[in-house]
């Protein structure tokens, strides 16, 4: 655990309501070395409470620690602990009067280093369709594999995947946190994935309002563009709401500076740098 | 009925014994259990239906002092030849006027003899030293096949089944009614059909029921020769005839092969018929929850089916005999349709539970892909369409089927098993193999699940001979349990594998090999990974 800390970690979020909706349902997390994405579902349906639940339950680990050695342990737990708070909601939002069905639901993607035998490692989890890319040496590459029925359609060959990203069906989601009385059912299970540091110089975590507004080479045009990582997670958001703005748009950039041994990663001193940088210093 | 009795029944019958015996349709041939090899090549000759002197070429082909006795009988058309060498070995023909009695050690070559009007023929073989007398005192009847035997009669003496009564009470006066030479000819396949039209009722019945008991025996005596005989599986299919003689069964005998667990075909469904959203889950199938009922299942069910149909073959014995048509060139048995992948130690992916599961997984660790193929594509105005492109659960096909089992995210028993290995790497890390290791110059895992976190081991490659995911080393499943196996993840450069006591071997990509304690992995660029016990 104090090993995961030695890793010096920049990031930026940024977050939108879009065009079209009232309001916003995503909700993020930020909190090094924990990094969260969450897409509420749902509207009536109280989207923004789940996916609040999920940073709240994050962020209890990047405040009070966690096992670095087994990452995906501690990340399903969490997810658990997620999906008995939301189905908690959901009979609470019944007893005082909500429809028998009533069920929020939300997508969530998690990036935090984990420890490895030989080192610090990004563990990246995914429950839904919001996306984890990686830009390394200039190339965009999404590294999660959306839980959703074009997706699914895509790997079985059915469509391509240009024809999944015009998919009428496109927002169906075959995984999630909640929804548990939406027919069927769905999974909350979560994949997971490990990457070494030096794979992933730049992680993006973002809501489908960004990777279904612009394809990759637009997401991996403006990472290139913008060194900074809170420059990047806003000029993503802006630019997913400038192609219409569909729906919440949020993104989470975060770069893998460097290894240090001994100073923990000091965020103020980050936001004092960019003030510095844009001159607003007071 | 006598003729029915004598044709069907009584081909030939058999008592157990280490002898080897190839009963064919013109000839037949009896070697001791140490010419295992001569059967061999006697059987396809004797099947193939070669006359007297055929088999009898080839019986001596290399060279009658290598042979220290055999018997070698005709049955077709003609007087009864009957050839005899070997201490022990004697043979009784009885006609209608005299008896005939042979003695194989009577001659330094052999003793032959030629007999019209044979009605009876007994051949006594020399018991095996650890005879079970016991075992061999059933006479059980047989038409053709290679089984093995301590005497042999013709006609068959009947067989000690209550139902065979009939047959038994009579055993000799048939083959007298009938014209003799005629009646040894006549087989099982000719002589259902004549018999049908005269006694409709009567012969199935008594025919059939000691075929049905027998099915299991005969094979017994012939398991030895499995191991060495390419034809292994002929023996117990010629045998068989014999009890499909009067079943119309046209089955190839699909009940004694193990089926194949129908993984991957599973058919897709099509995404044209728009199922409702809680429809479509059917059809899904993802590896962690699918294979318990996949295999399991078929295991026991085509047995029993076969058992059925052999029943029903047997009441419905009017339809005419087909037999089973088995031929030693071709054994039914292998010809399923089974889409077995030629990776011989590849499974099916079990359930997370069973630690390692692919042994030879050409994708990443935990790259588990849905099994079920297509989900249906539901109906697009099957969903609020009010909704606009807001995302919505719980319709999609790919639902897991698991009702959440336990922790989500947390299948019910870890992929993680006992240390089976140790790794050593030159660069000086030690690493216990007790999941998946994945080793490279920036390893990376991909879709796994939470219980099932691998280990990343990353070695130095200066010159980049090293891919960055090179190879996986994990605790190997079923003939691999207990033990590590590694697999070349489709690296650039590849991987040599020297495993004590053997040359080196370059790791094909994605097919996993078993490493024995004391091999070497050399991944390039200096980098070499030693196992070990753990």
């Amino acid at each position: 655990m104090t090993e995961v800390r030695k890793v010096e970690l920049h990031h930026g979020a940024a977050t939108d309501v879009g065009r079209v909706r009232e309001a916003n349902e995503d909700s993020y997390l930020a909190d090094p070395p924990v990094f969260v994405v969450a897409d509420g579902m749902g509207g009536h349906d109280r989207g923004d409470v789940a996916s609040a639940i999920v940073v709240e339950e994050f962020a209890r680990l990047a405040s009070e620690g966690y096992d670095a050695e087994h990452g995906a342990e501690v990340v399903a737990a969490t997810l658990h602990a997620v999906q008995e708070r939301i189905l908690a909601f959901d009979t609470e939002q019944r007893a005082n009067g909500a429809d028998a069905d009533f069920s929020a639901g939300t997508t969530a993607v998690v990036a935090l280093l984990a420890d490895s035998v030989s080192g610090p490692v990004w563990l990246l989890a995914n429950v839904g369709d919001s996306r984890i890319y990686r830009f390394n040496e200039g190339e965009l590459e999404q590294v999660s594999v959306d839980h959703s029925l074009v997706q699914e359609l895509v790997e079985a060959g059915e469509i391509s995947q240009a024809a999944a990203a015009v998919h009428p069906n496109r927002n169906v989601i075959t995984r999630a946190l909640g929804g548990s009385a939406l027919p069927g059912g769905v999974s909350g299970e979560a994949d997971y994935f490990l990457l070494p540091l030096a794979a992933a110089e730049r992680l993006l975590l973002c809501s489908d309002g960004v990777s279904g507004m612009l394809d990759d080479e637009q997401i991996g045009a403006i990472l290139a563009d913008h060194e900074d990582p809170r420059d990047a997670a806003e000029k993503v958001v802006a630019a997913a709401v400038a192609a219409g703005g569909h729906d919440n748009a949020t993104a989470v950039v975060v770069d893998v500076v460097g290894l240090v041994h001994t100073e923990p990663y000091d965020a103020d001193a980050q936001r004092l740098s960019l003030e510095q940088k844009l001159g607003a210093l007071p | 009925m006598s003729e029915t009795a004598t044709g069907t029944s009584g081909a030939w019958s058999y008592r157990t014994g280490d002898w080897f015996a190839v009963f064919g349709t013109n000839a037949t041939v009896l070697l001791p259990a140490s010419q295992k090899d001569q059967v061999v090549a006697l059987w396809a000759l004797v099947d193939g239906g070669a006359a007297f002197d055929e088999v009898l070429d080839g019986l001596l082909a290399s060279g009658l002092s290598r042979i220290p006795g055999f018997v070698l009988v005709s049955t077709d058309a003609g007087p009864t030849r009957v050839l005899l060498r070997g201490q022990g070995v004697t043979a009784a023909l009885t006609t209608a006027e005299e008896e005939v009695a042979l003695d194989g050690s009577a001659s330094h070559t052999w003793v032959e003899r030629s007999v019209e009007g044979v009605t009876g023929l007994t051949v006594q073989l020399p018991p095996a030293e650890e005879a079970e007398e016991a075992e061999g005192s059933a006479d059980l009847p047989i038409v053709t096949g290679l089984v093995r035997v301590a005497r042999i009669d013709r006609p068959a003496v009947a067989a000690p089944t209550a139902a065979a009564v009939p047959v038994a009470s009579e055993p000799e006066p048939a083959p007298l009614a009938a014209e003799p030479v005629e009646a040894i000819d006549v087989l099982a396949e000719e002589a259902v059909p004549e018999g049908l039209p005269d006694e409709p009722t009567v012969p199935p019945v008594v025919e059939p029921e000691p075929a049905v008991e027998e099915p299991v025996e005969p094979i017994e005596p012939i398991e030895p020769i499995e191991e060495a005989s390419p034809l292994d599986d002929s023996p117990a299919t010629e045998v068989m005839e014999v009890v499909g003689d009067p079943l119309s069964d046209p089955l190839p005998p699909v009940p004694s092969v193990p089926p194949v667990p129908p993984v991957p075909p599973v058919p897709p469904l099509p995404p044209t018929p728009p199922a409702p959203p809680s429809a479509t889950p059917d059809g899904w199938v993802t590896p962690w929850d699918s294979p318990a009922e996949q295999p399991a299942e078929p295991e026991a069910e085509p047995e029993a089916e076969g058992e059925a149909e052999r029943e029903t073959g047997v009441e419905g014995g009017s339809e005419p005999a087909t037999g089973l048509d088995a031929d030693p060139d071709t054994p039914a048995v292998p010809s399923l349709p089974t889409e077995v992948p030629p990776a011989a130690g590849w499974v099916p992916p079990p359930p997370p539970s069973a630690p390692g599961v692919v042994d030879a997984p050409p994708l990443p660790v935990g790259s588990w892909e849905p099994v079920g193929g297509a989900p249906a594509a539901p109906e697009p105005a099957a969903f609020d369409p009010d909704h606009d492109g807001q995302t919505i659960t719980g319709a999609g096909p790919g639902v897991p089927a698991p009702a959440a089992p336990g922790i989500p995210g947390q299948p019910p028993a870890p992929a993680v098993t006992q240390p089976v290995a140790k790794l050593l790497v030159s660069d000086g890390q030690t690493v216990v193999v007790d999941r998946a290791v994945l080793v490279g110059r920036a390893p990376e895992a991909r879709r796994f699940t939470s219980s099932e976190q691998p280990t990343l081991v990353t070695v130095p490659s200066r010159l980049h001979e090293i891919s960055s995911t090179h190879i996986e080393i994990r605790p190997g499943t079923g003939a691999d349990h207990g033990t590590a196996v590694v697999t070349d993840m489709g690296s650039t450069n590849g991987t040599v594998l020297v495993q004590p006591g053997l040359g080196p071997e370059d790791l094909k990509p994605g097919i996993a090999v078993q490493l024995i304690p004391g091999a070497i992995i050399n991944l390039g660029d200096g980098i070499t990974i030693q196992v070990t016990r753990p």
